[in-house]
């Protein structure tokens, strides 16, 4: 990505100088928000890089002591436990991997996308029924209120990832006995679909930078219960929203907590048929 | 039984061989798609494990030349990570399951035997009614009972009953459940699907002395009698 980015500003910064005196200003400007972005792209690139190698050197880090003192030992038990948490540690690692390159690929648009006509009501009330027992659980109340007959062109595994990862959070970061609500209608050409609760919410500051990879707020690495995640999942279901034509907003709830906000551009009358 | 693994990562290949061995399976394996492609026309598989990237000649090439010759052991398609696209061309070029790599080898095995155990119970018509132990389960009423009892299912439940059912004496894992009774093709975080299978383990078992439907540490489920 970098090397894209250096190359453009070679190309521009030579096609610039051809221009002559009189566009020598512009031709700074254009290059100095060059100049910034590509120290942006490179920071945050760099920051990506610097996450990518902590976040895969603390598993591997527990596994060579692990293993270390397991190796040391007689037992056979001793042995099944240690690989059985090794196996542990590497499925969390492809994990890591997988949505690395997942959104690589999203991202870089290489991602082919099956778009159909699809209920998209149908779809939420399906993921509401394959949530709810697991909601339930977790003591939490998990409801929808969802428009009849919403129709989206889209891609269903797609949209499944989009709700799917939307409700992992709430199921993760809603503490018990709270109130999670998924909700969609129409408004104007654009679908809006809610995930919504009334736990601890996003602070202010943190709404857009939450959709950046390896973002997550400080109370939740603290969360008692186990609650890890990387903090790739919302960067998926931006990437994922934007290949569909849409975006995903946070926002703060009616309900005191936080609003995920995902439009999509509604399917229209010439659209192509749904899939049989 | 005798699998051919067609793989050209020498390593990964060696491992799966040796897995599927300890399974109790005999093993040929091919590193490229023209071996692979002689291996398995000297026939003699009961089901091709097949990479789509291959040296020589592609996976898919390879599957489709032997569909072409009217050649039917079930193919099990292995490909890289995030390609969507191939699990719609793998099916195409006559796959039978397809699976990303990197995989769990319990999933694989998993896949192999569903694919052998469909393939031997071909050409018996589609049952309406299956049987496991006490448990009787029919799909045109979709009624379920065990011991003569009648048990009320969810829907949903139901559809994971008859996959169960399909499948039993045999490990699922949980994506397969996702796969055949959802349709969604990858795991969310949440266990979701556990949750549901402890609703159904509540319905079929728990008023009954012998369980029926286990769980499989790191593996996935199986209706089984316990000895
Ligand atoms: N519903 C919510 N309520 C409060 N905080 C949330 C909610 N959803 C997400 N967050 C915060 O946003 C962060 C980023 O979420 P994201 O889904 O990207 O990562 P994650 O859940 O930490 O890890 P994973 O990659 O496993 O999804 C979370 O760590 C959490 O702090
Ligand atoms: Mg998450």
């Amino acid at each position: 990505m970098p090397g894209a980015w250096i190359l453009a500003a070679v190309l521009l910064g030579a096609a610039g100088a051809a221009l002559g005196f009189w566009f020598a200003r512009r031709r700074q400007r254009n290059l100095e928000s060059l100049r910034s972005r590509l120290v942006a792209v490179t920071q945050s690139s760099r920051q990506t890089g610097d996450n990518i190698a902590h976040d895969l050197r603390t598993p591997l880090t527990r596994l060579h002591a692990d293993v270390e003192t397991t190796l040391r030992s007689e037992d056979n038990e001793a042995h099944r436990a240690t690989l059985e948490r090794v196996l542990t540690e590497i499925h969390g690692m492809q994990n890591i991997i997988s949505a690395l390159l997942t959104l690589g690929q999203a991202e870089a648009g290489g991602m082919p996308v099956k778009k159909r006509v699809v209920d998209i009501s149908v779809l939420l009330e399906e993921i509401l029924e394959l949530y709810g027992p697991s909601a339930e659980e977790r003591q939490l109340r998990l409801q929808g209120r969802i428009a009849p007959q919403i129709q989206v062109e889209a891609d269903r595994q797609l949209l499944a990832r989009i709700f799917s990862n939307l409700l992992d959070n709430a199921l993760k970061y809603v503490p018990a006995n709270g109130l999670v609500v998924l909700s969609a209608t129409t408004k104007g050409g654009e679908v809006v679909i809610t995930v919504e609760d009334d736990g601890p919410g996003i602070p202010v500051e943190m709404r857009d930078k939450i959709f950046e990879r390896f973002t997550r707020l400080d109370s939740s690495r603290t969360l008692s219960g186990g609650a890890g995640g990387s903090g790739l999942g919302l960067s998926l279901v931006k990437a994922f929203a934007r290949l569909l034509q849409g975006d995903v907003r946070a926002e703060e709830s009616r309900l005191g907590g936080a609003a995920f906000i995902v439009t999509l551009p509604a399917a229209t009358a010439g659209s192509s048929r749904p899939a049989p | 039984m005798k699998l051919l693994i067609v793989e050209d990562d020498v390593a990964a290949a060696g491992l799966l061989k040796r897995g599927l061995e300890e399974s109790g399976y005999a093993v040929d394996l091919a590193h490229d798609g023209e071996q692979g492609l002689k291996l398995a026309r000297a026939g003699g598989h009961s089901l091709w494990v097949i990479d789509i990237m291959l040296p020589e000649l592609d996976g898919l090439s390879m599957l489709k030349a032997l569909r072409d010759e009217g050649r039917g052991a079930p193919a099990l398609i292995l490909s890289a990570l995030g390609k969507v696209d191939d699990r719609v061309e793998g099916l195409r070029a006559g796959g039978d399951d397809y699976m990303v790599k990197p995989y769990a080898f319990a999933e694989l095995l998993a896949r192999v035997e569903a694919l052998l155990r469909r393939s031997r119970s071909f050409g018996g018509g589609p049952d309406t009614l299956l049987e496991f132990a006490d448990l009787k389960i029919d799909l045109l009423s979709r009624t379920v009972t065990r011991a003569g009892q009648k048990i009320d299912l969810q829907p949903r439940e139901f559809s994971l009953l008859e996959c169960l059912m399909r499948h039993a004496g045999q490990v699922v894992t949980r994506t397969m459940l996702l796969e055949i009774v959802w349709e969604y093709f990858f795991d969310p975080q949440t266990n979701v699907v556990d949750v549901h299978i402890s609703r159904l383990r509540q319905k079929i078992d728990k008023n009954f002395s012998l369980p029926l439907l286990h769980t499989v540490r790191g593996a996935g489920y199986v209706l089984r009698v316990d000895a």
